[in-house]
């Protein structure tokens, strides 16, 4: 039995050395990928969890705060973030 | 001569003139100018006063509420009949407050009423630290699945209920540090989720709570999550998560004590034309190790397995590229449940859970749903071994964003 100490130590490293290998691996979208607009990424990602929010819901200042609550839930990328965020706020 | 200066004082009446005039128009300009100025200088000010800061506020949040009829039946011959508005699992009213300090760090803190208490279901700073890479830490949820972090509020959920178990087995709620992120890979994306908390706390009798504010031993429980968006529409998500921590008091017993969770999860959403469909899952296992434990019934000692599974599969429709509006926010939920505790413990019984529940989405943050629910359960307590029981609950909910 390995002690707890040893155990998070190998799943730090163990996520440590992927986090980084995909890093240098240049964790790049693709080109369809990044050609995608906030409206198009808006209805893809919400609806995963729930309706797709109305843009008149909240005004351009609490979609921003709103768009940081939600990355750290649905942990969509820095891009699909701001592009969705900058849609909403039309 | 003479003729000179009548040609002087000729010229002198509208040069007078001209001046005069001139210097009256001036006169008026000046002071069109000096209001014009005044009001621009006003304007210039409101608009300072009303300049976005770095800092913003707001709250938002959710309530749910509505009505539960329940009949339970026990093969030991007992039937009990109720109804309420509702019970203390379907009722919450829980504003959340958000505060953003400029695009790096916010402030979530979301208390909760549910008919009985008042607690928190969260409170925590979050800093964005670059692209896939965010640290929390406070009083959160650690990411042990995706239904307690994403799918649990009322509006979200498109069943009246929590699938048993699932939500509340292992406690998912703790003190401790966090680290996530989402990247692309291609035309994939993979998210990771890592926490270091206090973790959970073995009771003498088997049980498992989370250990709260102050630890109960040195040791600290490792949770993480890896989630993978295989499709690049993002519509699939599969993830598998695991828990780790020693959970007895130090000095005690069970100062030995270990458990280990483990869980996978499924969501797969994509349009049919003209139905939407949704598809989730989630299976979870938990595991301590073996210890002897104290029946608080007469105080013997006595030991059982300590395992315990909580699953669901679930599945949505809604039809909403139909053409009557009506139709259109109607949603028809499917759910199969099944929770499974420890054989010969105090607790120990098998449920299967049937939930049914037809929505209507009054705006895309406001849902009515009208459920059954059918729960069949045998108990494998050490006491009460084979007693069963079924329980068939209607409800009627309403669930809102604020």
């Amino acid at each position: 039995m390995r002690t707890p100490i040893k155990k998070i130590a190998i799943i730090l490293i163990s996520g440590s050395l992927l986090m980084i290998s995909l890093t240098f691996d240049g964790c790049k979208a693709s080109q369809m990928v990044s050609n995608k607009t906030g409206a198009q990424l808006w209805s893809e990602n919400c609806q995963r969890c729930h309706n797709t929010p109305s843009p008149n819901s909240f005004s351009p200042e609490q979609w921003e705060t709103v768009g940081l609550h939600m990355q750290s839930r649905s942990l969509i990328t820095d891009e699909e973030r701001n592009k969705i965020v900058a849609f909403l706020k039309q | 001569m003479r003729q000179s200066q009548t040609l002087i004082k000729w010229m002198i009446f509208p040069l007078g003139f001209l001046i005069s005039t001139n210097i009256a128009r001036a006169q008026q300009t000046t002071t069109v100018d000096s209001a014009l100025l005044e009001r621009v200088s006003a304007l210039e000010q409101q608009v300072a006063n009303q300049k976005q800061g770095e800092s913003h506020f707001m709250v938002a949040g959710l309530a749910t509420f509505g009505f539960v009829a329940n009949t339970t039946t026990t093969t030991s011959g007992g039937k009990i009949k109720t109804n309420s508005f509702p019970d203390m699992d379907h009722f919450e009213f829980s504003p959340l407050f958000l505060w953003r300090h400029g695009s790096k760090f916010l402030l979530e803190f979301e208390p909760s009423f549910d008919g009985t208490s008042l607690g928190v279901n969260w409170a925590d700073v979050s800093y964005f630290v670059a692209p896939g890479l965010i640290l929390r830490a406070g009083y959160l949820v650690t990411p042990f699945g995706t239904y307690s972090k994403r799918l649990a509020a009322g509006w979200i959920d498109k069943l009246p209920t929590d699938p048993t178990g699932v939500a509340d087995y292992p406690p998912t709620t703790d003190f401790g540090f966090e680290a996530e992120g989402g990247f692309p890979i291609g035309s994939m994306k993979w998210n990771y989720d890592i926490s270091l908390t206090n973790g959970l706390q073995l009771l003498p009798d088997g049980e498992l709570q989370s250990a709260g504010v102050v630890d109960n031993n040195k040791n600290k429980t490792v949770t993480a999550r890896l989630g993978l968006l295989p499709i690049s529409n993002s519509s699939l998500e599969i993830g598998i998560s695991g828990m780790f921590g020693t959970v007895g008091d130090a000095n005690s017993p069970y100062e030995n004590a270990k458990s280990q969770s483990y869980a996978a999860d499924l969501n797969y959403v994509k349009l049919f034309n003209p139905i939407l469909v949704n598809i989730k899952g989630q299976y979870n296992y938990t595991f301590v190790n073996s210890q002897n434990y104290i029946n608080p019934l007469d105080l013997s000692v006595y030991t059982f397995d300590n395992k315990t599974t909580s699953g669901f599969a679930q599945v949505s429709i809604r039809p909403t590229g139909a053409g009557v509006t009506f139709v259109k926010n109607l949603e028809l939920a499917f759910r199969y449940g099944k929770y499974v505790t420890p054989e010969k413990s105090l607790w120990g019984q098998k449920s299967d859970i049937i939930d049914i529940s037809l929505d209507y989405w009054l705006t895309w943050r406001t849902v009515f749903k009208i459920g059954y629910q059918s729960d069949k359960s045998t108990s494998t307590a050490i006491e009460n071994t084979g007693e069963e029981a079924k329980s068939e609950s209607l409800f009627i909910q309403f669930a809102i964003q604020l």
